[in-house]
């Protein structure tokens, strides 16, 4: 693994603390048993198929042509966009835009590990899927032989760390107004035999893809274009049959339609305030023309007064 | 499609695959490793995917390097589950000494179907990967002095029965194209893979069948690649497409690893040549 020299490291055989901790003790089984506290209730408080509370905002990067601040329960993303640039060291002219999707933990944003500071493969895969989530939305013909750039930064992940990293660089293209199809939205939901956890909490994720049972397990992160029916990302991991795949597919559909109105009301919240401020400008700039359009004229006249 | 199995003679099991010009050749390294703090009873494998630019021009440089990383995650996220591949059948001693399997990817052509093709050399690779037994294990206070054995007939072999293969659908029109040739990839705008784990019993022997249960198909990893979308109903036809695709060809496979490790034990095997 590669190290960061930039600050004092330990020995290399060493291991977090936490391990040793209770909860971390605790074998798959047991935490698959803790997960629901009843039959159809969660650990905090939610049904299976029942959402965290969801907190969206754009403009949280002013140097950014356009940015989104995404919440899932706790988990927290912030994306920011950035102008289209000509694409860097190539030669040959592309007749389509091109992407550039950067995905990044912050160093303190997992409960299990440090995240280095270097790319790792994980972060690596989560920007590549973005990519691919977010390349069929944008209107690419609109911007040949340019890059637009997507930088997320996750600062804390609970769960559906991806899902929300989606709708906030979704949110976030809308905002630095980049030309788009239809708005992207994205949920993900954790299988655990025949229990299904729409926008899973990392324990419920961690217990899901790591379960060592003979039962259906995984994670799905799904990411659809609502008005166009049209799914761009599909990710799934673990191991589960047809079945429940098509069963999860139904759910996440649906969640992903919930979605949309509250991406279109910071939307329309969004554009409502832009407006007002424009038409606050143009009063202003009015105001300052007329001031000098009234100071010219008493210079003329005072001119012409001789 | 061409499958030839320990092709290198310096690896635990190797693999070379033709399908029609696409080449691949995989060959697995076992080394002792230290198991991760979180799962001390299992082993671990990775991939590494090398695209050489013999293969095409465009692979020159770094120019394969993005092809490479997707393709070893997805192996990656394919054999992530317990179901898909038991890691803990390389466990030596609970916490402190586990194999580690490092499965080497060459690609020397690429003629379409990268993933599948590679699916099926990397499970052919894995039936063939023959692991030492460990004859004697000391501890010495916190040391543990492991003796293999030096017999190279002398070793366990892999259960990979319920080990995932890809299966590439391209969607070319409304239909899903199994099997993509280069030119029928470079027509799709978007592909589908699905990563199918089938039944075991493909790879045993009519006597170990007796034992064993049946396992079913399930899905160890889904994505979709390209820079298109799909409908709902597109991407659930085509899941289903590829698991009737994945089974036909683990039976195949299972069968044809099955005869060939007949004939190494009846010396028998007629070697036919590496690179024809």
């Amino acid at each position: 693994m590669p190290l960061d020299y930039k600050r004092f490291n330990p020995p290399e055989d060493c291991v977090s603390y936490k391990r040793f901790t209770k909860d971390s003790l605790k074998s798959p089984e047991q935490l698959e048993n803790e997960i629901l506290i009843k039959e159809e209730l969660r650990k905090d408080g939610r049904a299976l198929s029942e959402t965290r509370p969801i907190f969206v905002s754009t403009e949280a990067v002013s140097q950014a042509k356009g940015s989104a601040y995404v919440e899932l329960g706790s988990t927290k993303v912030i994306c920011s966009v950035y102008d289209p640039r000509e694409i860097p060291h190539q030669n040959e002219f592309s007749q389509l835009g091109h992407l550039f999707c950067e995905v990044k933990f912050a160093p303190f944003s997992c409960p299990r590990q440090r995240r280095s500071h270097a790319p790792d493969a994980e972060e690596r895969t989560l920007s590549a899927a973005l990519k691919q989530a977010l390349e069929p939305v944008v209107c690419r013909n609109m911007f040949p032989n340019y890059q637009v750039d997507i930088f997320v930064y996750i600062i804390e992940n609970n769960g559906s760390c991806f899902a929300a990293a989606i709708n906030a660089a979704g949110l976030a293209l809308v905002d630095a107004a980049v030309p788009m199809y239809d708005i992207v939205t994205a949920s993900s939901m954790a299988v655990v035999g025949d229990n299904y956890f729409l926008d899973p909490t990392e324990e419920e994720e961690f217990v899901a893809l790591n379960n060592t049972g003979d039962i259906n397990h995984g994670v799905i992160t799904m990411a659809t274009m609502d008005v166009l029916q049209q799914i761009t990302n599909f990710t799934q991991i673990g191991s589960m049959d047809v079945t429940s795949v098509n069963l999860a597919m139904v759910k996440l559909e649906q969640e992903c339609a919930n979605l949309v109105p509250v991406i279109q009301q910071c939307i329309v919240k969004k554009t409502v305030e832009g407006l007002k401020i424009k038409k606050k400008l143009e009063d202003a700039a009015k105001e300052r023309e007329k001031t000098l359009d009234d100071k010219i004229d008493i210079w003329k006249k005072k001119l012409q007064a001789g | 499609m061409e499958l030839e199995t320990d092709v290198v003679s310096h690896a635990s099991g190797s693999a070379r695959l033709r399908l029609a010009n696409t080449d691949i050749l995989v060959g697995v390294k076992t080394e002792i490793d230290v198991p991760k703090p979180e799962n001390p009873a299992q082993g671990k494998i990775e991939f590494f995917v090398d695209c050489s630019a013999n293969a095409t021009p465009e692979f020159e440089g770094r120019g394969g390097e993005q092809l490479a990383n997707s393709i070893s995650n997805l192996m990656q996220r394919a054999y992530y589950s317990s179901q898909a591949f038991n890691l803990k059948q390389l466990c030596i001693l609970e916490g402190k000494q586990c194999w580690k399997l490092y499965v080497d990817i060459l690609i020397l052509e690429s003629g379409g179907n990268l993933c599948d093709a590679v699916s099926v050399a990397v499970k052919a690779a894995l039936f063939n990967t023959r692991i030492p037994f460990v004859k004697v294990a000391l501890m010495d206070g916190g040391n543990i002095d492991l003796q293999l054995s030096d017999d190279p007939y002398d070793c366990k072999l892999l259960d990979i029965g319920s080990a995932p293969l890809l299966v590439t659908l391209c969607k070319i029109g409304d239909k899903c194209v199994v099997d993509p040739t280069a030119e029928e990839e470079s027509c799709s705008i978007v592909s589908l893979i699905v990563g199918i784990t089938d039944n075991p019993k493909f790879y045993q022997t009519e006597k170990e069948n007796e034992q064993s249960f049946d396992g079913s198909a399930k899905c160890s990893t889904i994505d979709i690649n390209g820079p298109g979308s799909v409908h709902p109903k597109t991407l659930n036809n085509a899941i289903n497409q590829g698991m009737e695709a994945a089974k036909a060809l683990d039976e195949a496979l299972g069968r044809t690893l099955l005869r060939e490790r007949k004939e190494n034990q009846g010396f028998k095997k007629q070697s036919y040549g590496f690179l024809k």
